[in-house]
């Protein structure tokens, strides 16, 4: 049981670490190796399609519009995407991606097809559906964790406060 | 019908075509495909053909398959997924898909 923890455990860990790798590696090889991953993340949030404005984006991505400004100027200085203010509500800032961004996001949205399917193709259809609906699972599961930290500024004490009030506790 | 020139407003009905208006339609799309191609690739018209595999006759990589797909996107005012683009190996294949796409948008 133990071993079958450590294993799996070692796993999970090394699949986030070589997508993430692989990723990097296909984007500094290939045709858009001015990009960061961060960067192809956000054109990503974006979509090829209808333009979005920035807070929904900032809010998909899980960062503040104001780190997500900084991002789209960069961005917008490398010809991927284009920032226009709403005619009516000027207040609203409204983004969508050139050709280049949109040939970007749909050649990296390719590379996760590619690699889920590399994944699922020596599986039988059976065992791909009970994979996938598996995968789901710990999806989930890892996601109710997330929850629990995002709920709370601090759960626990850090080392060092748990630390100080002992030595108090001593004195 | 006559050919506005761009496919957009070409697109506005096709509800109850004839045979003979759907090979139009398909036509027309072929024609544009054909223009477009030879935009991305240096090619001219007349060595395009429908029975022609995109990847091992016309030799279109990755980055031009989706300047393709983006071009079509745009003129014909439709979505492409990847799910679809992976059933297509032909010339012809794209002007059908191009086309079951556009009326499945009407």
């Amino acid at each position: 049981m133990q071993n079958e923890q450590k294993d799996f455990s070692l796993s999970l860990v090394r699949i986030f670490d070589n997508v993430l790798l692989t990723e990097e590696e296909a984007l500094s090889k290939g045709y858009f190796s001015d990009l960061s991953i961060a960067e192809l993340h956000t054109l990503d949030a974006i979509g090829p399609y209808e333009a979005r404005t920035m807070t929904e984006t900032a809010n998909d991505l899980g960062i503040t519009t104001g780190t997500l400004t900084v991002a789209i100027d960069r961005l917008l200085k490398k010809g991927y995407v284009t920032r226009d203010r709403d005619t009516v509500d000027r207040r609203i800032v409204r983004i969508s991606l050139t050709k280049n961004g949109k040939l970007a996001c749909r050649i990296h949205q390719k590379f996760h097809s590619v690699l889920a399917q590399r994944i699922l193709d020596p599986y039988t259809p059976e065992e791909r559906a009970m994979l996938i609906k598996m995968t789901n699972e710990i999806d989930e599961f890892v996601k109710s964790q997330l929850l629990r930290y995002s709920d709370k500024k601090q759960i626990r004490k850090t080392a060092h406060e748990v630390a100080n009030d002992n030595r108090r506790r001593i004195e | 019908m006559e050919d506005t020139g761009d496919p957009r407003e070409r697109n506005e009905s096709k509800i109850d075509m004839t045979s003979e208006e759907v090979l139009d339609s398909k036509d027309r799309i072929l024609d544009d495909l054909v223009k477009m191609l030879t935009g991305i690739l240096d090619i001219s018209p007349t060595d395009v053909r429908a029975d022609m595999a995109i990847e091992a006759d016309l030799a279109l990589d990755s980055l031009q398959l989706y300047e393709l797909v983006l071009d079509l996107e745009e003129a014909y005012d439709i979505r492409i997924p990847d799910t679809m683009l992976e059933t297509v190996k032909t010339v012809g294949d794209v002007v059908d898909m191009v086309y079951l796409i556009s009326i499945s948008n009407d």
